[in-house]
């Protein structure tokens, strides 16, 4: 069998000297979609900045390996050059700077690691122009600022944009669902879709079912007080969507 | 010897007592001195480097010295498309470089008694007295019709000064833009000194930019604006690179509905001294200024704006915004940002924010989650942090050369590239 594109080994993370991650495993192949879901304070973003590295968590135990290299030991823009890209639950605004420059900045960034030459800017307006008709984003959007005053719902659409864009091995999409309309919701799902592939991986962090009658997992796990406490196909998510997450607490584990 | 002293002998030596409008100066120095730290609005300045002026004394004009011409070295920068120009080479008035062009009636040389004299500016002016003192080409324009000039202010030799005095005034409907350069300067103990004062009557319109680009090592800046009725006035202004730098500026919304849109930037690196003080005076009824003041204090620089806006009594129906935001980017770096209103009637709205703190650690972190180096991100989110003032300049020549001048003296140097991040894509 193939490495696995992301093998998580007995990860166990604190944040300010609190226990938030305890032992957690989890091991997710290329060319799989899978969705981690679970109450408030369970420790779902806590995993998701672990692996892209924000700064502020410790890994007091455990191991991330990535496509078969030690993912811990990479700074997060090395993360990302490798091709891990991480959707932002509450993407930052960068007045100032535009989105267009950030995005062919950050492709150059991951065009450069993979030893090849900078884009050439026609080229790359117009793949970008291509994935926004997909994201039915106003093209004006990419003369704004990053994400400024984008609605909820642009924002979100506007990481998919850029996941698009990057084109990125795995992608965690961490609460991307949240804050969308209905047809957002569609357009956002489309997004992901298109992205899928043998070669690439995702995992979606959500609450919500919702996200995943449009993204079909291939597994879907639950995470509770810092480690998977059950996985299941789809209808495990539609079960959650129907019982809530109590009757977990009260099972015992089958992770 | 006191500086005071040294200069107001340095002046009478030149022989020049006969002018009334530098007499006048002189007899205000004399008798208020030079600003001193323990003043209130001079807590920030650097006064001590004042002591270091090697002369007050402009080059002498027609001497190998002081010629009116820029060594070959120090090429003028292409002309602003669509702009008139005028250069000052060490003070002088090149006579190859007065436009002809009619909406300009007036050129004066005689040097012009401060119209503040008689104001409480008159207490903060008194660097631009300076200038008064020892401008070899006072300047007085007249604009009587629509007008866009460039005047470039030239500093050919090491240690020497450098001055400009020009009054402008805009006549009742005209637009005028007017854009300042200073450049050159060098050595450790030069001076640049400019005191500018501008008349905007009714209706009229004024788009003012600065640049201040390292011209000298120590640069002081005096300002006066009065603007009257329905009249707008847009101040750009940017200064980086001086060792020591003091912008003092004062205007006046004198008429009903009149408006100010300011806009400065301050970049200082080592242990230069970057200090912007502007006074507004809302005197008119629904009077309206924005202010906006970005700096950025690297290494061991300090980097101070003190924004005092006044509402009188006749300034109902006034609005005013202030947006003053400092960023510490050094162990050692200091950024003091003084926002003030004092208002003196009721109807009036007002809106003012001041912050000074570090690079946001989430933004640099989304950035590196993008795949962007440490140095990188920290280059970009600086750039943004300036972008606000660089869009408002719509001369893009204008506009290219006030980035590099920033980046240059950005701890991170940004990628040439980035000096497009805040345009638009086609």
């Amino acid at each position: 069998m193939s490495v696995p594109l992301l093998q998580i080994e007995g990860l166990r993370v604190s944040v300010a000297g609190t226990p938030v991650l305890h032992g957690l495993s989890l091991t997710v192949q290329a060319g799989e979609v899978h969705a981690i879901m679970g109450p408030n304070g369970s420790g779902k973003s806590t995993l998701a900045h672990v692996l892209a590295g924000r700064p502020g968590y410790t890994v007091t135990a455990g191991t991330a390996r990535f496509d078969g290299v030690d993912l811990l030991g990479m700074a997060p823009e090395e993360r990302a050059r490798a091709g891990l890209f991480l959707g932002f639950q509450y993407p930052v605004e960068i007045a100032g700077v535009n989105n267009a420059y950030l995005l062919k900045a950050a492709l150059n960034a991951r065009r450069r690691h993979r030893g090849e030459t900078d884009i050439d800017a026609f080229d790359f307006l117009a793949a970008v122009k291509a994935q926004m008709r997909t994201m039915q984003m106003d093209e004006t959007l990419l003369s704004r600022g990053v994400n400024e005053g984008f609605s909820g719902g642009e924002k979100k659409r506007n990481e998919i944009l850029q996941m698009l864009v990057l084109e990125p091995r795995l992608a965690l999409l961490d609460e991307t669902d949240s804050g969308l309309d209905i047809d957002a919701l569609k357009v956002v799902g489309r997004g992901i879709n298109s992205l899928r592939s043998k070669d690439r991986a995702v995992i979606l962090v959500t609450h919500y079912q919702r996200l995943l009658d449009h993204v079909v997992p291939d597994q879907v796990h639950v995470l509770a007080r810092g480690r998977i406490v059950r996985s299941g196909d789809r209808a495990l998510a539609v079960e959650l969507e129907r019982r809530g997450y109590d009757w977990l607490a009260e099972s015992p584990s089958a992770a | 010897m006191s500086a005071l002293n040294r200069l107001l002998d340095e002046f009478a030596s030149r022989g020049a007592t006969s002018d009334r409008g530098r007499q006048e100066a002189a007899q205000t120095l004399r008798a208020r001195g030079l600003p001193e730290r323990r003043e209130e609005n001079w807590r920030y300045a650097n006064l001590r480097a004042i002591d270091n002026v090697a002369t007050f004394l402009p080059p002498v004009s027609g001497t190998a010295q002081g010629s009116g011409s820029p060594p070959p070295h120090l090429a003028l920068p292409p002309p602003l498309p669509g702009f008139e120009r005028l250069v000052l080479v060490d003070g002088v008035l090149r006579a190859d470089s007065a436009p002809s062009h009619p909406a300009l009636v007036r050129m004066a040389k005689a040097a012009r008694a401060p119209a503040s004299a008689s104001t409480d500016f008159a207490i903060d002016n008194r660097l631009g007295l300076i200038a008064t003192l020892f401008a070899p080409s006072p300047l007085t324009l007249r604009v009587t019709a629509a007008l866009n000039l460039e005047i470039l202010v030239l500093s050919t030799l090491p240690d020497s000064a450098n001055y400009l005095h020009l009054t402008v005034q805009i006549a009742p409907g005209v637009s005028c833009q007017l854009v300042e350069r200073h450049l050159g300067g060098s050595g450790a103990h030069g001076l640049g000194c400019s005191h500018v004062e501008l008349d905007l009557a009714a209706d009229a319109s004024l788009i003012h930019h600065r640049l201040f680009a390292g011209s000298q090592p120590l640069q002081f800046d005096t300002l006066e604006a009065r603007v009257a009725q329905q009249a707008r006035y847009q101040l750009h202004y940017i200064a980086v690179g001086s060792d020591t730098s003091r912008s003092t500026a004062c205007v006046r919304l004198e008429g009903r509905g009149a408006a100010l849109d300011w806009r400065a930037l301050g970049v200082a690196h080592a242990k230069q001294v970057n200090d912007t003080m502007l006074t507004v005076r809302h005197e008119g009824r629904d009077t309206r200024s924005v202010q906006t003041f970005r700096g950025i204090a690297g290494d061991q620089a300090r980097v101070a704006c003190n924004a005092i806006t006044r509402v009188s009594d006749s300034g109902a129906g006034s609005n005013v915004t202030q947006s003053l935001r400092g960023l510490i980017d050094g162990k050692g770096a200091e950024v003091d940002l003084r926002p003030q209103l004092i208002i003196d009637t009721d109807d009036v709205q007002a809106r003012h924010g001041a912050t000074t703190g570090q690079l946001d650690e989430n933004l640099m972190f989304y950035l590196q989650a993008r795949g962007l180096d440490v140095p990188e991100a920290r280059a970009l989110l600086k750039w943004a942090f300036l972008g606000e003032v660089f869009t408002s300049i719509a001369p893009s020549a204008l506009r290219r050369a006030a980035e590099l001048a920033a980046a240059a003296r950005l701890a991170d140097a940004p990628a040439a590239e980035l000096l497009h991040a805040t345009e638009s894509v086609p």
